[in-house]
């Protein structure tokens, strides 16, 4: 089904909401209320359906009853208001008619039922959400220049004119002048009057402030040093309602029509001469009419009477003199341009695809435009920049370059083939590598381009040993000032948090855990280690540890492990849980990376049919990488243990993945010192009692010690192998 | 015609001009409608100082019979006035006065043949500004545009002319404007005195005034 089609069929039951709405009043309001529950609808068609339906509703509708239509007033401010930021012509036009009957109905209600504070803040939210746009071009965008918009979407400002009228009526005190005749207005005429000065929400003094500012507002069109008749006309007219009940207000606007004159206005670059001329007449004859009106109606105050008749009869001359003749044929040096601020070729759409086109601001018949910049030499043209970019102004610049980047977008979206940009095809990893091409020949011709080419990027030019190092040591040193730095980020992982919550975690769930999901304080140890230890290995690469590769892989691995060792030489006492976690992972890979190797021997072995031995490499289980830097850090470890750094030593010793007799042997130096002798037999009693795989290996450290020649070592010693041995 | 603005022709007497006007509009699809702003049906008589007066309202019919019957009804002939009531009275049947059109609503496009008549209307419309309050009403904005027109057979005429050829660019200008990029090149307020000044350009003997107002 169309869309059109579609919207018949939502069409079709509103049409006939609305009819009963009109043939049985009293099903109005109900009808209205659930217009106003569907009026916020995505569908162009409906909406503008339901706001017509408001308009109906409110405007010049003798189905509803007066307090109904207060009730609905009321109802509807929310959906007015919302209604009054949707960025149409016709909606904003209908809001305004529709806002300028529901402002008079409930700004009564609030005057007669004080205390509503909601509906009077939703009526003073949509009277500002209204009048605000005075000023702006609203419902449409801003153009590049001021002067422009002056004279851009007209209609509006003269639409909301009437909306603003009505509030300056309402909101200030009404004294009829000259109030006889047939030329009173009907007594039913609603203004501040009528309100109790005591009232909580509406009071005087804010509300004559406010009427004054909006008057203000829309006489300030009159300041502008440009003419636009319509509006000005518009104003004029329409002030004549403030200049009969609103005498306060009458010096404001006298004072400024007894000071205007048109022949100082200036020409607008939006304006064509005879445009021009023509604005002059147009508002003379307005400026005219305006006065003969209040003169003859017996509104002018008498300090305006004599400057008022002088300026009507100079009026009357120049239209009577301006009529004989053809007006633009007349001869008028004194008319001047405004300064024009704007850009010549301000234009959002990009009518030709070149540069040429999407670059300039300038006249697109300018014959300047075909001169060939590339001739000037390159200091010239730098200077010639650097200029310009000094003089420019910062608004201006950015104005321009916004008017571009628009050309731009909107090529890319109205010709996405040809245009570089996200295309809208899936991107296939052909196309990608295409796109790369294109970027980089983006000067050349286009036509040299073979669309069934596959290009690939071209391999990194290769590292030597050296360069390989220095990149490593960059990588090294960078993890470790993020190591080092205070500021540190914090991002929790909940799984982990939650799964240590649990205390039931079993260990094949713990191997298969990720490493890192999230950074955390130490991740970068993780992945430092696992660079030492993981990361310069390779199954396939490295047959024997005696090919070059695998020596240069060790070579890097051992910066790594250097680094953290002399990062952990820094502070002993504060890092010996990094040292833990490091030489747990160094072994458990090295565990296993070399029974991977023994695994593939066999598997060779099997297939050779039982062929010889490989004896050059015994013991693959081993960790002889481990061993020689668990023993480093021992030794590293041991002379700068204090008396009282018992836990962390005898804490590094049951954690530590594997002991042997060589790496238990080096507690030996630690019972020697008589001090600190403590620390070692308690380690050696721990390992005796918690690590029964190493038992032989203390007791055997033991009798050794037994048969020193220091005493005390030698009788603590006897002690301690008598009770385990 | 299709998306007709609401016009009136407004001249004195509602019977040379704006009729002329008002025949020519109507001929070409037009939503048109006429006033006189004089304060009553002037035409010429047996000499200047004895002019034929009739209340508005009297029908086209009546005045062409009061006419035929009269002893100068030659003279009648002869200058046009018998041609200009029998045209009259098959456009519409009695001449009616702008100040108490209020029946025949509102307009979108007033058109005042005479500088005095652009002046009434708009002292009219202020008048009516402050003298009428409807609180369930909104004004709506209408365009007063006056071309100054002899008031002769002839000049009434080519004035017919030069007007429907300013209401055709009025309504035509947003067509021919088909593509564009700023919404405000069709929009009528922002469109109007360009228009007014080409249309000036080719009719420098129809002087213009404009002005918006509301009612």
């Amino acid at each position: 089904m169309s869309t059109q089609e579609e919207n018949k069929d939502y069409i079709k039951p509103l049409n006939e909401a609305r009819t009963l709405a009109f043939t049985q009043p009293k099903m109005f309001p109900q009808v209205l209320r659930m217009i106003l529950g569907i009026l916020r609808n995505d569908n162009k068609e409906i909406q503008e359906w339901c706001i017509k339906f408001l308009r109906e509703s409110f405007v010049n509708n003798d189905k509803l009853g007066h307090a109904d239509k207060v009730d609905l007033a009321i109802d509807s401010l929310d959906s007015l208001i919302y209604l009054s930021n949707i960025k149409d012509m016709k909606t904003f036009q209908y809001v305004i008619d529709i806002s300028s009957v529901i402002y008079k109905l409930v700004f009564q209600y609030v005057a007669e039922n004080d205390g509503c504070n909601q509906v009077w803040s939703k009526l003073t939210e949509l009277k500002n959400s209204l009048v605000n746009k005075f000023q702006s071009n609203f419902p449409l965008p801003p153009s590049d220049n001021v002067e422009h918009d002056m004279l851009r979407n007209i209609h509006t400002k003269v639409e909301l004119l009437k909306f603003i009228i009505i509030v300056i009526d309402y909101q200030s005190q009404t004294t009829v002048v000259n109030a006889s005749g047939d030329s009173t207005p009907p007594p039913s005429t609603f203004s501040l009057n009528k309100v109790s000065p005591d009232h909580s929400l509406i009071k005087y003094s804010n509300m004559e402030y406010e009427s004054k500012s909006l008057l203000d507002l829309v006489l300030k069109i009159f300041s502008y040093d440009i003419l636009i008749p319509p509006l000005l006309s518009a104003i004029l007219n329409h002030s004549i309602i403030i200049m009969k009940r609103k005498p306060q207000y009458a010096n404001k606007i006298l004072s400024i029509i007894e000071g205007y004159d048109t022949n100082i206005k200036l020409q607008s670059n939006y304006q064509t001469v005879e445009q021009f001329k023509l604005a002059k007449k147009y508002v003379d004859r307005s400026l005219k009419v305006f006065i003969q009106h209040i003169t003859r109606h017996a509104l002018v105050p008498p300090q305006f009477q004599n400057s008022l008749s002088k300026k009507l009869n100079l009026l009357v001359d120049r239209g009577i003199e301006i009529r004989k003749k053809n007006i633009f044929a007349i001869d008028e040096p004194s008319i001047k341009k405004r300064k024009f601020e704007g850009f010549l070729n301000p234009s959002k759409k990009l009518k030709t695809i070149d540069y040429k086109n999407l670059y300039s601001l300038t006249d697109v018949d300018d014959e300047s435009n075909n001169f060939d910049i590339t001739t000037v030499p390159q200091n010239i043209l730098v200077n010639m920049v650097v200029n310009a970019l000094n003089k420019v102004s910062v608004g201006r610049l950015s104005k321009a370059l916004e008017i571009i980047s628009d050309r731009y977008v909107d090529a890319v979206e109205s010709y996405p083939g040809i245009v570089g940009g996200p295309s809208t095809v899936p991107i296939t990893v052909k196309k990608e590598v295409k796109k790369e091409g294109d970027e980089e020949d983006d000067d050349e011709e286009d036509g040299n381009f073979d669309v069934d080419t596959i290009y690939t990027l071209p391999p990194p030019a290769e590292l030597s040993f050296q360069e390989k190092k220095d990149h490593i040591n960059i990588i090294i040193k960078n993890f470790f000032n993020l190591a080092k730095n205070p500021n540190f980020v914090n991002v929790e992982d909940k799984d982990e948090v939650k799964a240590s919550e649990e205390q039931d975690v079993n260990v094949s769930k713990e191997l298969t855990k990720i490493a890192i999901k999230s950074w955390k304080k130490d991740s970068w140890i993780v992945i430092l280690t696992r660079l030492a230890s993981r990361g310069m290995r390779s199954l396939e690469g490295i047959e024997y540890k005696t090919s070059p590769d695998e020596k240069n892989a060790e070579a890097i691995s051992d910066m790594v492990r250097n680094a953290i060792f002399d990062y952990f030489l820094e502070n002993i006492h504060g890092r010996i849980d990094l040292i833990i976690e490091w030489l747990n992972e160094e072994w458990y890979s090295e565990k296993v990376f070399n029974e991977a190797i023994a695994l593939k021997r066999e598997q060779e072995a099997a297939e050779s049919k039982g062929g010889p031995v490989d004896t050059a490499h015994p013991n693959l289980g081993d960790t002889p990488v481990y061993n020689k830097w668990a023993g480093k850090v021992l030794d590293a470890m041991i002379p700068f243990l204090e008396p009282n750094d018992r836990k962390i030593f005898i804490r590094l010793m049951s954690d530590l993945p594997y002991l042997n007799e060589d790496l238990v042997g080096r507690i030996k130096s630690l019972c020697f010192d008589p001090v600190r002798s403590k620390i070692g037999f308690l380690a050696l009693q721990f390992l005796i009692m918690y690590r029964p795989p190493v038992k032989q290996a203390c007791v055997n450290v033991l009798k050794e010690l037994g048969e020193s020649d220091q005493e005390d070592l030698r009788d603590e010693a006897n002690k301690l192998y008598e009770k385990y041995k | 015609m299709k998306d007709s603005l609401k016009i009136c022709t407004v001249c004195a007497s509602n019977n040379n001009r704006s009729m002329e006007a008002h025949k020519q509009l109507k001929d070409a699809g037009y939503n048109v409608n006429s006033f006189g702003t004089g304060s009553a049906v002037r035409l010429p008589g047996p000499s200047i100082d004895k002019p034929n007066v009739y209340e508005f309202g009297t029908p086209y019919e009546d005045i062409y019979n009061d006419l035929i019957s009269q002893s100068c009804r030659k003279m009648y002939e002869s200058n046009g006035l018998i041609h200009m009531l029998d045209r009259n009275r098959k456009v519409k049947s009695a001449p009616e006065k702008w100040q108490n059109n209020a029946y025949a609503g509102k307009f979108d496009l007033v058109i005042t043949c005479e500088e005095r008549c652009f002046d009434s209307v708009l002292d009219d419309l202020m008048y009516r500004m402050y003298t009428k309050e409807d609180a369930d009403d909104v004004r709506q904005i209408v365009h007063v545009i006056n071309v100054d027109i002899k008031d002769d057979n002839e000049n009434a005429l080519i004035g017919g002319k030069g007007i429907l050829k300013l209401v055709n660019m009025i309504h035509e200008f947003r067509v021919k404007k088909s593509e564009y990029e700023d919404e405000s090149e069709v929009i009528l307020e922002d469109q109007m005195m360009n228009i007014l000044a080409n249309w000036q350009k080719d009719h420098t003997h129809l002087p213009t005034l404009y002005g918006v107002s509301y009612y």
